[in-house]
């Protein structure tokens, strides 16, 4: 089991030193609403300049990935692509298109693949990207859609729920959720409802078992070594969310670190590393440290 | 590269402590166990092979209890439960008599068992009608039973109507005569719960109908939040700047056909503000059949949305939980051991019925079906013995001849 170790010193050196790149979370690691976690952007930057690798992978399915390129730049990100962004929007997408467009197909023998989504428009956008037609709202129509894909919907509504579970009673279509998540910080301390508490209602009303693409599940990962083929014996997981983040780092076989400025306190991770369970402590984090700016000093000059 | 579903909840399932009612832990009824914990308890309750059995009433690990009223769903799929509240007397002597037998009902049996009760408790949809149709010999049945002096009573799940709203379409269809106070339904019972367990002036926040606001305010429980959401903004952040009503102790889910994203927002923070607001759900029936073999989202999907987003348990006051029989036990003079549970499902009904020790009567005019009754009876589970009634019928039209002078 991992020991939750306070990273620094010689120890953060010899960390750093070994890994040919790091995987960062979003929120909570390198922002908090509209800021920045100070000294993030000059991690990025040091790292950039020791030629390790920085990527990003998020949870979050509101922004699509054009999207978060200009918020990275906005709060002083420099030098982050789309392309080393990976988001849940992204990731859902490529799931879709995967699993509807290529070999299995439709299973109707359709040319075109149709998904209900719940969810705003970068999501939207992305699943539009990636190929597949999106069905509207209220649609009535006879064609049959083949996937229900459920997002963060701050639009989310009973009719909604009702007209997804329509098109879930054929068992051909899938379920989809972007992330698992209950809930979310807001800047000034309070939660906003997540997409997991979104699927826990369709799955409730539909008797089936969403598929979930975000951490801490793998596929992102699998989308990420499909790209760059990184080595995950040479990668670190950061993130600030102990159920996502670091069981997701566990999962594709990274080395972990928690940042304490966001969801996560310390004495939940202490609580994993006390259980029992197997679960529970696998959601323990190799290390920790109180933000990303500790990482810094671990980088030769 | 399909996504392995690593079970997330594993870990939040196992931080969250009990919820303050002192329901127990595991998840609500319908949702298959992602526990890391509850794997092992699975193997527990479906292997009864390999483990040396405990003692009657005991799972084959000897470490199982019956879960009672919170197994639902997760028992219909054979998952069973895991660590759920210690059984109470009855129920261990139920487990240890070898199970009910689901026997047709008919005849010298049939004439016997309404013979020996004073009192019946019967499911509304499925059982008496459906959808604005009384099934067919349902009101002759129970003119009958009411003819022999046998106290009828009606114990719905369903949040839309009020107590005098049913009496109303009882009459209508063209059943006996009932008073408000016979009818059972969770609007009622929810009104009723919150007026025991809030302080005095404390109010409610409410995803519901207007009949549950109605059964509010004949409680004398203000309450606030029925109806579309009262936005005032287009975004979240907007949502989350609205201002809190200071008198509100507790969150009450029913079927809200207005359910949306900004009421969910409303409902977490008000759970999020104090340790001790409550959560309360009517119940947790996943689908509303409708005429016509379709069916909407139930009451359940939207308790479930809660629960998740706040990470904690709601208190269910409707069918199986013991809280709607004992709000029927506390109005009538009611003897278990002379009461039958009428209704069309395992999970609400017949559980229900079963852990209150009454006498289970399955009807196969609605949503449950005699192979799934096998299927439990079939099975080592003791979870899953408490879903199989004592008799069915195919319909309670069935009753009619056993109730001829």
């Amino acid at each position: 089991m991992a020991s939750c170790r306070r990273l620094s010193g010689a120890a953060l050196r010899e960390v750093l030193g070994s890994a040919q790149g790091l995987l960062f979370d979003c929120d909570g690691v390198l922002w908090a609403g509209e800021s920045a976690v100070p000294g993030a952007p000059e991690l990025l930057e040091r790292l950039q300049r020791s030629g390790k690798a920085a990527l990003f992978v998020s949870n979050n399915s509101r922004r699509s990935v054009a999207e978060l390129e200009l918020r990275f730049s906005r709060l002083g990100f420099r030098g982050v692509r789309a392309e080393h962004v990976f988001s849940s929007a992204l990731c859902s997408a490529l799931f879709l298109r995967q699993h509807l467009l290529s070999g299995g197909g439709a299973g109707d023998g359709s040319a075109v693949s149709r998904v209900f989504v719940l969810g705003g428009e970068g999501l939207r956008g992305e699943v539009r990207n990636a190929g597949l037609r999106l069905v509207g709202e209220g649609e009535q129509g006879a064609e049959q859609v083949h996937a229900v894909l459920v997002g963060y919907d701050d639009q989310f509504t009973f009719a909604k729920l009702a007209q997804a579970c329509a098109y879930l009673r054929d068992p051909r279509c899938m379920l989809v959720a972007t992330d698992p998540d209950p809930w979310h910080p807001l800047s000034d301390g309070q939660r906003t409802p997540g997409t997991g508490s979104l699927t826990a209602a369709v799955e409730t009303a539909s008797g089936r078992k969403a598929l979930v693409v975000g951490k801490p599940n793998t596929y992102m990962f699998d989308c990420i070594v499909e790209r760059f083929g990184i080595d995950p014996s040479r990668t670190l997981m950061v993130g600030d969310r102990l159920e996502t983040d670091i069981l997701f780092g566990k999962n594709c076989g990274l080395s972990t670190i928690l940042t304490l400025t966001g969801v996560s306190r310390l004495e939940e991770a202490l609580a994993y590393m006390a259980s029992d369970s197997a679960a529970a402590k696998d959601m323990v984090p190799n290390y920790y440290v109180n933000s990303i700016a500790e990482l810094i000093p671990g980088l030769d000059e | 590269m399909n996504p392995s579903l690593t079970g997330y909840y594993a870990g939040r399932a196992w931080l969250a402590a009990g919820p303050p009612n002192g329901l127990g832990r595991p998840p609500a009824a319908g949702q298959p166990r992602r526990v890391g914990g509850g794997a092992a308890s699975r193997l527990a309750n479906e292997s009864g092979g390999s483990r040396p059995r405990g003692k009657a009433g005991k799972g084959p690990s000897g470490r199982f209890r019956p879960m009672g009223a919170r197994v639902g769903r997760s028992a219909a799929n054979g998952s069973g439960g895991g660590a759920g509240f210690a059984p109470k007397r009855g129920e261990e002597a139920m487990a240890a008599t070898g199970g009910r037998r689901c026997r047709r009902l008919e005849g010298e049996t049939a004439r016997a068992v309404l013979a020996n009760a004073d009192t019946l408790l019967f499911d509304c949809d499925g059982v008496l009608w459906r959808g604005e149709a009384a099934l067919s010999g349902a009101p002759a049945a129970l003119g009958r039973l009411a003819a022999a002096g046998k106290r009828l009573c009606y114990v719905t799940n369903n949040s839309s109507r009020t107590r005098v709203a049913y009496t109303e379409k009882l009459r209508r269809l063209g059943f006996p005569p009932a008073e408000p106070r016979h009818v059972f339904g969770s609007a009622f019972c929810a009104a009723r719960y919150l007026r025991q367990a809030l302080p005095p002036g404390a109010a409610a926040y409410v995803l519901g109908s207007p009949a549950l606001a109605a059964e509010l305010e004949a409680a004398g429980i203000p309450h606030l939040g029925p109806g579309p959401a009262a936005l005032p903004g287009p975004a979240p952040a907007d949502w989350a700047q609205a201002p809190l009503e200071p008198a509100v102790r507790a969150v009450l889910v029913g079927f809200d056909e207005h359910f949306s994203y900004a009421k969910l927002c409303q409902a977490l923070r008000y759970l999020l503000r104090g340790p001790d607001c409550l959560l309360v759900g009517t119940n947790r029936d996943h689908r509303l059949p409708l005429e016509g073999g379709s069916a909407i989202p139930g009451t359940g999907c939207l308790v479930k949305a809660v629960e998740t987003a706040a990470e904690r348990e709601a208190f269910i006051v409707g069918k199986p939980s013991r809280y709607i029989f004992d709000c029927v036990a506390s109005e009538f003079d009611i003897d278990p051991a002379r009461t039958i549970m009428v209704g069309d499902r395992l999970d609400t009904d017949i559980l229900m019925g079963n852990t209150c020790g009454l006498t289970t009567l399955l009807t196969l005019t609605g949503v449950s079906t005699l192979e799934e009754v096998r299927g439990h009876q079939e099975s080592d589970c003791p979870a899953r013995q408490s879903l199989v009634p004592d008799y069915y019928v195919d319909s309670i039209a069935d009753l009619l001849p056993a109730l001829e002078d």
